[in-house]
């Protein structure tokens, strides 16, 4: 039996010796996530700063328009926090939790669109577009659902990439969870933006084009997640 | 660890007599004795130095890499569905760490018999503890979940393996 091997073996020894280059400790699952406000938050403003608050902001009132985008993305990195203790080895939070969290995440959103309609039903496409292309959206309204669910796509997948990217050296046993952790909190936080930005609330609409758009995300961040789990841990495979 | 991370070869060394026989007795208790818990060594290693940067030194190191040795395991299995093939030779599991905590209850080959009765899951828990000294509070980062649950298997898992070794005592007498 093998009981004592204080020395690596040679071919471990060469692998080892072949990448010595000093690297930067990773931060805290807290900092981690905090790190990604910045951007997470620029991202899911674009829609806001290119169209402006939706027209009906004035009957939501300040507080149901931004007050659910603001629970929103706190819970999108929230998920962003969970996917990076999942990452860490020792550091894996109960299942319960993770649980949770999706749970939650899908009722806030349903919570937050049945709210937002109920006190402003709107479904009148008012952008500040030309008429003539208001009076085409009004008409053909899955025009407008095709461009929320594909705009808040491309917003969420450039988030999931950048997420991606963080979590690159992630060591998650089920890494295709923790990239469905980081999608659904990249899709959350696109969504707290474009919700202040979409004049359409119905639900056909909010949970069909946007909660497409959040599904979206979390299928591609789990997709990403899987394929750098396969990457890492896969024998022979090339190193990181 | 944070030597190591620095670049130091030494330090590197230093980690891999520490823990390395740790670390293949666990994975021989993950892998049931099978061959390829010495791959599954030099892999656990091999990862942990491609991916360094993600220690944080807030961490303590010895619960990190059994997290990263059971992580590797655990994809290495999904990888080559072999978990049926390991688990059919429970029953001849030749390295099985023995309890220091049981060891006043039988012989260590009845220990390695009643540890055959319990659940996986109460066994590996039983052994992070008791065997590798981790508090409840690293097993259950190691495994996902609560203090309370890791407590909880440990304690259920050691009744079940005194139950088994009185029953087995009987049956001799």
């Amino acid at each position: 039996m093998m009981e004592r091997s204080p020395r690596p073996p040679e071919a471990l020894m060469r692998a080892i010796a072949q990448d010595l280059r000093p690297v930067r400790p990773s931060p805290r699952p807290l900092h981690l996530a905090l790190r990604m406000v910045p951007l997470a938050l620029l991202v899911s403003s674009v829609i806001l700063l290119a169209i402006g608050p939706r027209y009906d902001s004035g009957i939501l009132g300040p507080l149901l328009t931004w007050g659910p985008s603001a629970g929103q993305f706190v819970l999108a990195i929230a998920l962003v926090w969970i996917a990076a203790h999942e990452s860490t080895p020792s550091g894996k939070l109960p299942r319960p939790l993770l649980y949770s969290a999706a749970i939650a995440a899908s009722l806030l959103v349903v919570f937050v669109t049945l709210l937002t309609f109920s006190t402003s039903p709107a479904s009148e496409p008012l952008l500040r577009l030309p008429p003539r292309v208001n009076e085409m959206l009004r008409t053909s309204p899955w025009i407008m659902g095709f461009g929320c669910g594909i705009g808040s796509t491309l917003a969420g997948g450039i988030l999931v990439l950048f997420f991606s990217w963080v979590f690159r050296n992630s060591l998650a046993t089920r890494p295709t969870a923790a990239g469905a952790l980081y999608g659904a909190g990249a899709g959350l936080a696109i969504n707290a933006g474009w919700r202040i930005a979409c004049p359409v609330s119905t639900l056909w609409h909010a949970l069909g084009a946007h909660g497409a758009a959040i599904i979206a995300t979390v299928i591609l961040g789990a997709l990403i997640g899987r394929f750098l789990g396969n990457r890492r841990l896969h024998f022979g495979g090339r190193p990181s | 660890m944070i030597r190591y991370q620095g670049g130091s070869l030494e330090a590197f060394q230093e980690i891999y007599a520490q823990l390395a026989p740790g670390v293949r007795r666990y994975l021989l208790h993950l892998a049931a004795g099978s061959e390829i818990a010495d791959d599954l060594l030099q892999e656990t290693f091999l990862q942990m130095h491609r991916s360094r940067a993600a220690y944080n030194p807030n961490y303590a190191v010895k619960p990190w890499v059994f997290g990263l040795a059971r992580n590797v395991f655990l994809m290495n299995r999904r990888a080559a569905r072999q978990w049926a093939k390991i688990h059919e030779s429970r029953e001849d599991w030749p390295e099985f760490p023995v309890l220091p905590e049981a060891d006043r209850l039988g012989s260590q080959d009845e220990i390695r018999r009643g540890l055959a009765h319990l659940s996986p899951d109460q066994v590996e828990t039983l052994l992070l503890h008791h065997e590798w000294g981790f508090s409840f509070d690293e097993i259950a980062g190691m495994l996902g979940i609560t203090a309370a649950a890791a407590r909880a298997r440990a304690s259920r898992g050691m009744a079940h393996l005194r139950g088994a070794l009185n029953s087995l005592q009987r049956v001799r007498a």
